[in-house]
């Protein structure tokens, strides 16, 4: 049980992680690269529950972190995302879920992802951080996660409640 | 038995076709051939008016019998249609994979590099400020750390991590990467540092006194062992300079040749020439406005000798070759300029 929940977790999360880095971010599309990675974590945290978010975002992290080609300390991905996939499974409330909160939840979530990572970078020292293009990137990552939501968000639900019905959350 | 009106009419007209055939095997001008021919006008119109009238149901005995045929046809023109369609669309990619592989081609012949051709097939997110890139060659191909990449437009950075069939680069806009820079006009070096923005360079000078302009080309001055920069390899254009000569903080922002986000075809140089290929690998554009103020000069030399020396036969001999080099110089030129323009 614990193993076919881990595959529901891992596979799209594997998936979301090619299509970032292969397409995503070769549209060129002005500030960041639509964070679907961040959007699939707190699709699980939607789904499952905070501790099951909280695990997608570990591992969102360190699938990000440790396959090419990134160059970033190893971890950093991971804290900041297990946080936004705990807090995002924690805050939501199942019964009075709307299309519009769960839209502003999954910016909110991209927006809270990128700040993240550009501050946990900057206190382990990273000479990359731009911080004069931090809030225009940080304001396009919300914009393009609110966009990929509603087509994520149900995808991971509908998987849910396929493959992994004991754990999801009746809303 | 036949009634006697009826045998003279009979009589009557076998003598009348008799004397018809006659009339005509006589043949010539007669009273025959002038009523043949208005009645075959009259019958020839009306011919032609019936075939008019009736041409659609003729044709449509043709129609009928090649039915089968032209749906056939339709199939097959369709099928070869979408073919036709999708090749159309594959050369236009086609053709700008084979220029970008042109272009890299005439940089590692130029600058000697032996280089692997490679294709990048991944990028790092933008939000993680790194300016990183996956190419689909690893150790398997022979690439190994340290290895300078390029493309058709000059340095694009260093080979970071390798795996077994893919590696990652580290770009030159990169916060995190600096190379040695060469002026390609005064020999001055320096050091160029990537930004972390794509299009800008920061480069200080070693030499705070030496002479930078605005327009100034910088080329790598190349590692130790060519590795992990080969040298000679075009970087970038000088747009702006803050500080005055002999100012400490003296940087020059240099824009790379090369375009981070059109990235797609690039070569790992596995082998760095054996000599520095010196400024031989700077774009041709730059080798242009050398030969335009080359022509300029020349120019100016055959007019003064015609000027000083216009009797003089040996002088005027010079002037006409240096014309006829001249010559020389705006066909090469022109040829650039079209290639230039083809893509």
């Amino acid at each position: 049980m614990i193993v076919r929940q881990g595959l529901v977790i891992g596979i799209p999360l594997l998936l979301a992680s090619i299509i970032q880095v292969t397409l995503l971010s070769r549209l060129g599309l002005p500030g960041a690269t639509p964070d679907l990675l961040v959007v699939t974590v707190v699709a699980v945290a939607l789904a499952m529950g905070p501790v099951q978010g909280a695990f997608a975002g570990f591992l969102a992290g360190a699938i990000i972190d440790v396959s090419p080609p990134s160059d970033t300390v190893v971890g950093v991905n991971s804290i900041v995302y297990l946080a936004i996939g705990f807090v995002a499974g924690y805050v939501v409330d199942n019964r009075d879920r709307t299309v519009f909160g769960m839209i502003v939840i999954v910016g909110l979530s991209c927006a809270a992802a990128s700040l993240g990572t550009a501050i946990v970078d900057s206190i382990l020292g990273s000479p990359r951080v731009l911080w004069d293009s931090v809030p225009l990137i940080t304001l396009s990552s919300a914009l393009y996660g609110a966009l990929l939501a509603p087509v994520v968000v149900p995808l991971m639900e509908w998987l849910t409640k396929k493959l992994a019905p004991e754990v999801l959350l009746e809303g | 038995m036949l009634s006697r009106r009826t045998r003279i009419a009979l009589a009557v007209l076998v003598v009348a076709s008799l004397t018809f055939v006659i009339l005509d095997l006589r043949g010539g001008e007669g009273p025959l051939s002038s009523a043949r021919s208005a009645v075959s006008a009259v019958t020839g119109l009306l011919q032609r008016g019936a075939a008019t009238v009736f041409s659609p149901v003729t044709s449509a005995g043709d129609w009928w019998s090649t039915w089968r045929n032209q749906a056939g046809q339709i199939a097959e023109l369709r099928a070869e249609n979408r073919e036709l369609e999708r090749a159309v669309r594959e050369s236009a990619s086609d053709r700008a994979r084979a220029d970008a592989l042109d272009e890299l081609l005439r940089v590692a012949t130029a600058g000697r590099y032996r280089v692997l051709p490679a294709e990048v097939i991944a990028v790092g997110p933008a939000q993680d400020y790194a300016w990183t890139v996956t190419i689909d060659a690893g150790s398997l191909d022979g690439i190994e750390r340290e290895m300078t990449v390029i493309n058709g437009q000059g340095l694009v950075g260093r080979v970071l991590k390798v795996n077994q069939t893919t590696s990652t680069v580290v770009l030159l806009v990169d916060a995190s990467a600096a190379v040695g820079g060469r002026v390609a006009t005064t020999e001055e070096i320096g050091i160029v540092a990537g930004t972390g923005r794509q299009d800008s360079l920061d480069f200080q000078l070693l030499d705070p006194l030496a002479e930078l302009v605005i327009g100034d080309s910088l080329v790598t001055f190349g590692s130790r062992g060519g590795r992990p920069y080969a040298p000679g390899v075009p970087i970038g254009e000088v747009v702006d300079i803050t500080g005055t000569a002999g100012q400490l903080t003296r940087v020059a922002t240099v824009r790379p040749f090369v375009d981070v986000s059109q990235l797609s075809i690039v070569g790992v140089v596995v082998r760095p020439p054996r000599e520095d290929p010196r400024d031989s690998v700077l774009p041709p554009r730059e080798e242009q406005q050398g030969q335009d103020e080359q022509q300029g000069q020349d120019e100016q030399a055959g007019d003064e000798a015609n000027n000083d020396d216009a009797n003089d036969d040996v002088n005027n001999e010079d002037a006409n070759n240096d014309d006829d080099a001249n010559n020389d110089d705006a066909n090469v030129d022109d040829g650039a300029s079209t290639e230039e323009n083809t893509p």
